[in-house]
Protein backbone atom coordinates (compact mmCIF):
# COMPACT_ATOMS: atom_id res chain seq x y z
CA UNK A 1 0.00 0.00 0.00
CA UNK A 2 1.69 3.42 -1.08
CA UNK A 3 -0.80 5.64 1.49
CA UNK A 4 0.67 5.62 5.04
CA UNK A 5 -1.30 7.87 7.43
CA UNK A 6 -3.75 10.00 8.03
CA UNK A 7 -2.47 12.93 5.25
CA UNK A 8 -0.20 10.82 3.10
CA UNK A 9 0.72 14.27 1.21
CA UNK A 10 3.03 15.39 4.04
CA UNK A 11 5.17 12.66 3.12
CA UNK A 12 5.48 13.67 -0.49
CA UNK A 13 8.82 15.53 -1.59
CA UNK A 14 6.46 18.26 -3.42
CA UNK A 15 4.90 18.96 -0.20
CA UNK A 16 8.37 18.91 1.24
CA UNK A 17 9.92 20.83 -1.03
CA UNK A 18 7.44 23.38 -0.41
CA UNK A 19 8.25 24.37 3.03
CA UNK A 20 9.22 28.05 3.48
CA UNK A 21 11.19 28.24 6.17
CA UNK A 22 14.92 27.88 5.91
CA UNK A 23 16.52 29.13 9.35
CA UNK A 24 19.91 31.10 9.82
CA UNK A 25 22.58 29.29 10.74
CA UNK A 26 22.97 30.32 14.22
CA UNK A 27 19.76 28.18 14.97
CA UNK A 28 20.79 24.89 16.20
CA UNK A 29 17.77 23.85 18.40
CA UNK A 30 13.86 23.81 18.31
CA UNK A 31 11.44 22.82 20.28
CA UNK A 32 7.83 22.92 20.61
CA UNK A 33 5.54 22.55 23.61
CA UNK A 34 2.19 22.27 23.18
CA UNK A 35 -1.23 20.14 24.55
CA UNK A 36 -3.00 17.14 22.91
CA UNK A 37 -6.42 18.32 23.88
CA UNK A 38 -7.93 22.09 24.14
CA UNK A 39 -8.61 24.68 21.85
CA UNK A 40 -5.76 27.49 22.72
CA UNK A 41 -3.80 24.78 21.68
CA UNK A 42 -5.22 23.94 17.81
CA UNK A 43 -2.72 25.91 16.17
CA UNK A 44 0.34 24.36 17.72
CA UNK A 45 -0.81 21.03 16.91
CA UNK A 46 -1.76 21.94 13.28
CA UNK A 47 1.29 23.22 13.28
CA UNK A 48 3.41 20.09 14.47
CA UNK A 49 0.87 17.83 12.14
CA UNK A 50 1.69 20.00 8.92
CA UNK A 51 4.60 22.59 8.97
CA UNK A 52 6.99 20.38 11.06
CA UNK A 53 8.21 17.73 8.70
CA UNK A 54 8.56 20.70 5.97
CA UNK A 55 10.95 22.34 8.23
CA UNK A 56 12.71 19.21 9.00
CA UNK A 57 13.62 18.73 5.45
CA UNK A 58 14.24 22.20 4.64
CA UNK A 59 16.70 21.96 7.66
CA UNK A 60 18.10 18.69 8.47
CA UNK A 61 20.74 19.95 10.59
CA UNK A 62 18.50 21.82 13.01
CA UNK A 63 17.30 19.59 16.39
CA UNK A 64 13.69 19.65 16.98
CA UNK A 65 11.56 18.26 19.76
CA UNK A 66 8.48 17.96 20.89
CA UNK A 67 6.96 18.36 24.32
CA UNK A 68 3.44 17.00 24.78
CA UNK A 69 1.42 18.38 27.90
CA UNK A 70 3.85 19.93 29.89
CA UNK A 71 2.80 22.93 30.17
CA UNK A 72 -1.02 24.86 30.19
CA UNK A 73 0.07 27.23 27.35
CA UNK A 74 1.76 25.93 24.18
CA UNK A 75 5.39 27.88 22.94
CA UNK A 76 8.18 27.23 21.08
CA UNK A 77 11.59 27.77 21.87
CA UNK A 78 15.06 27.80 19.84
CA UNK A 79 18.19 27.64 21.41
CA UNK A 80 20.94 29.51 19.19
CA UNK A 81 24.55 28.96 19.06
CA UNK A 82 25.64 31.35 20.90
CA UNK A 83 23.51 30.14 23.89
CA UNK A 84 20.78 32.50 23.29
CA UNK A 85 16.93 31.14 23.70
CA UNK A 86 13.88 32.88 21.92
CA UNK A 87 11.02 31.97 23.35
CA UNK A 88 7.91 32.40 20.79
CA UNK A 89 4.23 32.53 22.17
CA UNK A 90 1.75 30.52 20.40
CA UNK A 91 -1.83 30.27 22.20
CA UNK A 92 -4.48 30.62 20.15
CA UNK A 93 -2.43 31.28 16.97
CA UNK A 94 -3.34 29.92 13.77
CA UNK A 95 -0.80 27.69 12.57
CA UNK A 96 -0.33 29.88 9.25
CA UNK A 97 0.87 32.94 11.40
CA UNK A 98 3.16 30.41 13.34
CA UNK A 99 4.94 29.61 10.40
CA UNK A 100 4.95 33.34 9.11
CA UNK A 101 6.04 34.33 12.83
CA UNK A 102 8.74 32.20 12.80
CA UNK A 103 9.77 32.65 9.50
CA UNK A 104 9.87 36.33 10.10
CA UNK A 105 12.24 36.62 13.19
CA UNK A 106 14.86 33.43 12.79
CA UNK A 107 14.26 32.05 8.80
CA UNK A 108 16.32 33.32 6.01
CA UNK A 109 14.72 36.22 3.57
CA UNK A 110 13.81 35.21 0.25
CA UNK A 111 16.39 37.79 -1.06
CA UNK A 112 19.69 35.82 1.15
CA UNK A 113 17.95 32.24 -0.55
CA UNK A 114 17.59 33.50 -3.75
CA UNK A 115 21.38 34.98 -3.63
CA UNK A 116 22.25 31.23 -2.49
CA UNK A 117 20.62 29.62 -5.38
CA UNK A 118 22.26 31.54 -7.38
CA UNK A 119 25.70 31.43 -6.03
CA UNK A 120 24.86 27.86 -6.19
CA UNK A 121 24.14 27.84 -10.21
CA UNK A 122 27.67 29.66 -10.12
CA UNK A 123 29.87 26.81 -9.26
CA UNK A 124 28.78 24.31 -11.72
CA UNK A 125 28.72 25.74 -15.61
CA UNK A 126 26.26 23.33 -17.53
CA UNK A 127 28.60 24.98 -20.11
CA UNK A 128 31.72 22.62 -19.32
CA UNK A 129 33.03 19.39 -20.52
CA UNK A 130 34.32 16.34 -17.99
CA UNK A 131 33.15 13.38 -16.27
CA UNK A 132 29.77 12.15 -16.46
CA UNK A 133 29.43 12.35 -12.45
CA UNK A 134 29.97 16.19 -12.47
CA UNK A 135 29.47 17.57 -16.15
CA UNK A 136 26.26 17.06 -18.63
CA UNK A 137 28.79 16.09 -21.64
CA UNK A 138 32.20 14.49 -22.01
CA UNK A 139 32.40 14.59 -25.47
CA UNK A 140 31.22 17.07 -28.86
CA UNK A 141 30.02 14.06 -29.94
CA UNK A 142 27.30 13.97 -27.52
CA UNK A 143 25.64 16.85 -27.93
CA UNK A 144 22.97 16.36 -31.16
CA UNK A 145 23.46 17.59 -34.33
CA UNK A 146 26.85 17.27 -33.87
CA UNK A 147 29.48 14.80 -36.12
CA UNK A 148 28.91 11.64 -34.53
CA UNK A 149 31.35 9.20 -32.37
CA UNK A 150 33.36 7.39 -34.93
CA UNK A 151 33.25 4.47 -32.77
CA UNK A 152 29.42 4.34 -33.24
CA UNK A 153 28.46 5.85 -36.41
CA UNK A 154 31.54 5.56 -38.85
CA UNK A 155 32.55 9.02 -40.60
CA UNK A 156 31.60 9.22 -44.05
CA UNK A 157 34.45 8.74 -46.73
CA UNK A 158 35.27 12.37 -47.07
CA UNK A 159 36.10 13.08 -43.77
CA UNK A 160 38.59 10.13 -43.08
CA UNK A 161 41.74 11.10 -42.61
CA UNK A 162 43.23 8.37 -45.02
CA UNK A 163 41.11 9.20 -47.92
CA UNK A 164 42.12 12.65 -47.82
CA UNK A 165 45.76 11.96 -47.72
CA UNK A 166 44.64 9.81 -50.95
CA UNK A 167 43.53 12.77 -52.56
CA UNK A 168 45.74 14.74 -51.33
CA UNK A 169 48.95 12.65 -52.81
CA UNK A 170 46.85 12.04 -56.11
CA UNK A 171 45.73 15.67 -56.60
CA UNK A 172 49.77 16.39 -56.16
CA UNK A 173 50.48 14.19 -59.28
CA UNK B 1 55.80 -23.01 -14.39
CA UNK B 2 53.88 -19.67 -14.67
CA UNK B 3 52.23 -18.64 -11.10
CA UNK B 4 49.28 -16.89 -10.51
CA UNK B 5 50.01 -13.15 -10.84
CA UNK B 6 50.78 -11.39 -7.63
CA UNK B 7 50.67 -7.81 -8.37
CA UNK B 8 51.31 -6.11 -5.61
CA UNK B 9 50.66 -1.91 -6.25
CA UNK B 10 53.24 -0.89 -3.67
CA UNK B 11 54.24 2.38 -4.21
CA UNK B 12 57.79 2.85 -5.16
CA UNK B 13 60.30 5.36 -3.82
CA UNK B 14 63.07 6.70 -5.60
CA UNK B 15 65.13 8.19 -3.21
CA UNK B 16 67.61 9.17 -5.80
CA UNK B 17 65.38 10.67 -8.35
CA UNK B 18 64.22 14.18 -9.01
CA UNK B 19 61.03 15.46 -7.47
CA UNK B 20 59.26 16.22 -10.70
CA UNK B 21 60.36 12.50 -12.38
CA UNK B 22 57.02 10.58 -12.95
CA UNK B 23 57.63 7.32 -10.68
CA UNK B 24 56.61 3.72 -12.65
CA UNK B 25 55.15 1.47 -10.64
CA UNK B 26 57.03 -1.99 -11.20
CA UNK B 27 54.40 -4.72 -12.15
CA UNK B 28 55.38 -8.37 -12.75
CA UNK B 29 52.73 -8.50 -15.84
CA UNK B 30 51.88 -12.50 -16.68
CA UNK B 31 54.98 -13.99 -15.42
CA UNK B 32 56.03 -14.30 -11.74
CA UNK B 33 60.08 -13.90 -10.73
CA UNK B 34 61.14 -17.58 -11.25
CA UNK B 35 59.69 -17.94 -15.23
CA UNK B 36 62.63 -17.75 -17.16
CA UNK B 37 63.15 -15.73 -19.96
CA UNK B 38 61.16 -16.37 -23.53
CA UNK B 39 63.31 -18.55 -25.79
CA UNK B 40 63.13 -15.60 -28.59
CA UNK B 41 64.13 -12.90 -26.77
CA UNK B 42 67.16 -14.70 -24.94
CA UNK B 43 69.93 -12.82 -27.31
CA UNK B 44 67.58 -9.62 -27.23
CA UNK B 45 69.57 -6.58 -25.93
CA UNK B 46 67.21 -4.06 -24.51
CA UNK B 47 68.62 -0.36 -26.02
CA UNK B 48 66.91 3.14 -24.81
CA UNK B 49 65.66 5.17 -28.11
CA UNK B 50 68.37 7.24 -29.33
CA UNK B 51 68.41 11.19 -27.56
CA UNK B 52 70.05 13.76 -29.50
CA UNK B 53 71.26 15.87 -27.59
CA UNK B 54 70.65 19.58 -29.08
CA UNK B 55 66.63 19.13 -29.05
CA UNK B 56 67.07 16.95 -25.59
CA UNK B 57 68.59 20.71 -25.12
CA UNK B 58 66.19 22.90 -26.80
CA UNK B 59 62.99 20.57 -25.21
CA UNK B 60 64.62 20.79 -21.52
CA UNK B 61 64.54 24.80 -21.99
CA UNK B 62 60.70 24.44 -23.06
CA UNK B 63 59.93 22.10 -20.56
CA UNK B 64 61.37 24.05 -18.05
CA UNK B 65 59.33 27.68 -19.20
CA UNK B 66 56.17 25.87 -19.93
CA UNK B 67 55.99 23.76 -16.47
CA UNK B 68 57.08 27.22 -14.75
CA UNK B 69 54.10 29.09 -16.96
CA UNK B 70 51.40 26.60 -15.98
CA UNK B 71 52.93 26.40 -11.84
CA UNK B 72 52.36 30.28 -11.31
CA UNK B 73 49.10 30.24 -13.05
CA UNK B 74 47.91 27.57 -10.79
CA UNK B 75 49.67 29.04 -7.78
CA UNK B 76 48.22 32.59 -9.15
CA UNK B 77 44.35 31.10 -9.41
CA UNK B 78 44.47 28.99 -5.42
CA UNK B 79 45.49 32.08 -4.42
CA UNK B 80 42.49 34.13 -5.82
CA UNK B 81 40.37 31.70 -4.61
CA UNK B 82 41.72 31.91 -1.07
CA UNK B 83 41.78 36.01 -1.09
CA UNK B 84 37.92 35.61 -1.95
CA UNK B 85 37.49 33.14 0.97
CA UNK B 86 39.10 35.10 3.36
CA UNK B 87 37.60 38.53 2.15
CA UNK B 88 33.90 37.02 2.68
CA UNK B 89 35.08 36.07 5.65
CA UNK B 90 37.44 38.46 7.35
CA UNK B 91 36.99 41.28 5.04
CA UNK B 92 35.94 45.46 5.71
CA UNK B 93 32.35 44.19 4.25
CA UNK B 94 32.03 41.53 6.27
CA UNK B 95 32.45 42.75 9.34
CA UNK B 96 29.55 45.54 8.28
CA UNK B 97 27.20 42.66 7.34
CA UNK B 98 27.51 40.77 10.50
CA UNK B 99 27.05 44.20 12.50
CA UNK B 100 24.21 44.82 10.11
CA UNK B 101 22.75 41.12 10.78
CA UNK B 102 22.97 41.56 14.60
CA UNK B 103 21.20 44.78 14.44
CA UNK B 104 18.34 43.04 12.52
CA UNK B 105 18.50 40.14 14.73
CA UNK B 106 17.95 42.70 17.99
CA UNK B 107 15.02 44.35 15.93
CA UNK B 108 13.42 41.19 14.98
CA UNK B 109 13.92 40.10 18.99
CA UNK B 110 12.25 42.99 19.84
CA UNK B 111 9.27 42.58 17.86
CA UNK B 112 8.83 39.09 19.07
CA UNK B 113 9.11 39.87 22.92
CA UNK B 114 6.39 42.70 22.10
CA UNK B 115 4.32 39.59 20.31
CA UNK B 116 4.66 38.03 23.21
CA UNK B 117 3.95 40.31 25.44
CA UNK B 118 1.13 41.29 24.12
CA UNK B 119 -0.27 37.72 23.85
CA UNK B 120 1.01 37.61 27.38
CA UNK B 121 -1.72 40.10 28.56
CA UNK B 122 -4.71 38.52 26.02
CA UNK B 123 -3.87 35.60 28.05
CA UNK B 124 -3.53 36.98 32.03
CA UNK B 125 -6.75 38.98 31.11
CA UNK B 126 -8.57 35.25 30.28
CA UNK B 127 -7.22 33.46 33.01
CA UNK B 128 -9.02 36.51 35.06
CA UNK B 129 -12.10 36.10 33.57
CA UNK B 130 -12.16 32.18 33.90
CA UNK B 131 -10.69 32.66 37.68
CA UNK B 132 -13.48 35.38 38.40
CA UNK B 133 -16.65 33.33 36.57
CA UNK B 134 -15.34 30.23 38.83
CA UNK B 135 -15.69 31.88 42.01
CA UNK B 136 -19.08 33.25 41.24
CA UNK B 137 -19.89 29.69 40.76
CA UNK B 138 -18.55 28.43 43.74
CA UNK B 139 -20.44 31.30 45.71
CA UNK B 140 -23.74 30.26 44.43
CA UNK B 141 -23.37 26.34 44.43
CA UNK B 142 -22.22 27.28 48.35
CA UNK B 143 -25.84 29.57 48.32
CA UNK B 144 -27.81 26.37 46.75
CA UNK B 145 -27.02 24.09 49.34
CA UNK B 146 -27.18 26.21 51.91
CA UNK B 147 -30.79 26.98 50.72
CA UNK B 148 -31.41 23.21 50.54
CA UNK B 149 -30.15 22.32 53.76
CA UNK B 150 -32.97 24.99 55.01
CA UNK B 151 -35.95 23.32 52.99
CA UNK B 152 -35.22 20.04 54.09
CA UNK B 153 -34.74 21.78 57.90
CA UNK B 154 -38.01 23.05 56.97
CA UNK B 155 -39.51 20.54 55.71
CA UNK B 156 -38.53 18.21 58.36
CA UNK B 157 -40.27 20.23 61.42
CA UNK B 158 -43.58 20.76 59.21
CA UNK B 159 -43.22 16.58 59.41
CA UNK B 160 -42.94 16.67 63.43
CA UNK B 161 -45.39 18.63 63.99
CA UNK B 162 -47.91 17.28 61.60
CA UNK B 163 -46.81 13.65 63.52
CA UNK B 164 -47.40 16.34 66.99
CA UNK B 165 -50.81 17.16 65.65
CA UNK B 166 -51.83 13.60 64.83
CA UNK B 167 -50.13 11.97 67.79
CA UNK B 168 -53.39 13.54 69.98
CA UNK B 169 -55.99 11.17 68.01
CA UNK B 170 -54.19 8.09 68.31
CA UNK B 171 -55.21 5.11 70.13
CA UNK B 172 -53.47 3.97 73.14
CA UNK B 173 -53.88 2.10 75.82
CA UNK B 174 -56.05 4.54 77.73
CA UNK B 175 -58.10 4.84 75.74
CA UNK B 176 -58.78 1.86 73.89
CA UNK B 177 -62.07 0.83 75.82
CA UNK B 178 -63.60 3.84 74.99
CA UNK B 179 -62.52 3.65 71.17
CA UNK B 180 -63.90 0.67 70.73
CA UNK B 181 -67.02 1.75 72.22
CA UNK B 182 -67.35 4.50 69.96
CA UNK B 183 -66.54 2.55 66.69
CA UNK B 184 -69.36 0.11 67.25
CA UNK B 185 -71.32 3.18 67.75
CA UNK B 186 -70.66 4.57 64.81
CA UNK B 187 -70.90 2.48 61.79
CA UNK B 188 -69.20 3.95 58.51
CA UNK B 189 -70.24 3.01 55.46
CA UNK B 190 -67.61 3.11 52.81
CA UNK B 191 -69.78 2.12 49.91
CA UNK B 192 -70.02 4.35 46.77
CA UNK B 193 -72.01 3.92 43.52
CA UNK B 194 -70.95 5.79 40.39
CA UNK B 195 -72.00 6.30 36.82
CA UNK B 196 -71.12 6.27 33.51
CA UNK B 197 -70.94 10.42 33.76
CA UNK B 198 -68.62 10.50 36.55
CA UNK B 199 -71.21 11.26 39.12
CA UNK B 200 -70.29 9.79 42.37
CA UNK B 201 -72.99 8.98 44.97
CA UNK B 202 -71.76 8.09 48.74
CA UNK B 203 -75.11 7.91 50.11
CA UNK B 204 -76.02 4.09 49.69
CA UNK B 205 -77.86 1.32 51.62
CA UNK B 206 -76.47 0.09 54.74
CA UNK B 207 -76.13 -3.58 54.42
Amino acid sequence: MPMKGRFPIRRTLEYLQKGEIVFKKSVKIMTVNYNTHGDLSEGARKFVFFNIPQIQYKNPWVQIMMFKNMTPSPFVRFYLDDGEQVLVDVEGKHHKEITHHVKKILGKTDQVLEAEALAKMELSNPANFGHKKYFLRECMSEVEGQVPHPGLVPLPKEMTGKYRAKMAATSDE
Amino acid sequence: MLRALSRCHDPVVRLLAPRNTVLIETVRGRKSRTDPKAKSKLDRIKTPPPVDPVEMVVLKERFTEYNLILRALRLEFKEQVLRKKYEDEVGSAAEERTKKEAEEHRSLMAWNDAENLRLRQIREQRVQKETEAAELKRREAILLRQQELEDYIKEKERQILQLQEEAKDFITMDNLDERIEEALDNPKNYNFAIDKEGRVVKRTAIQ
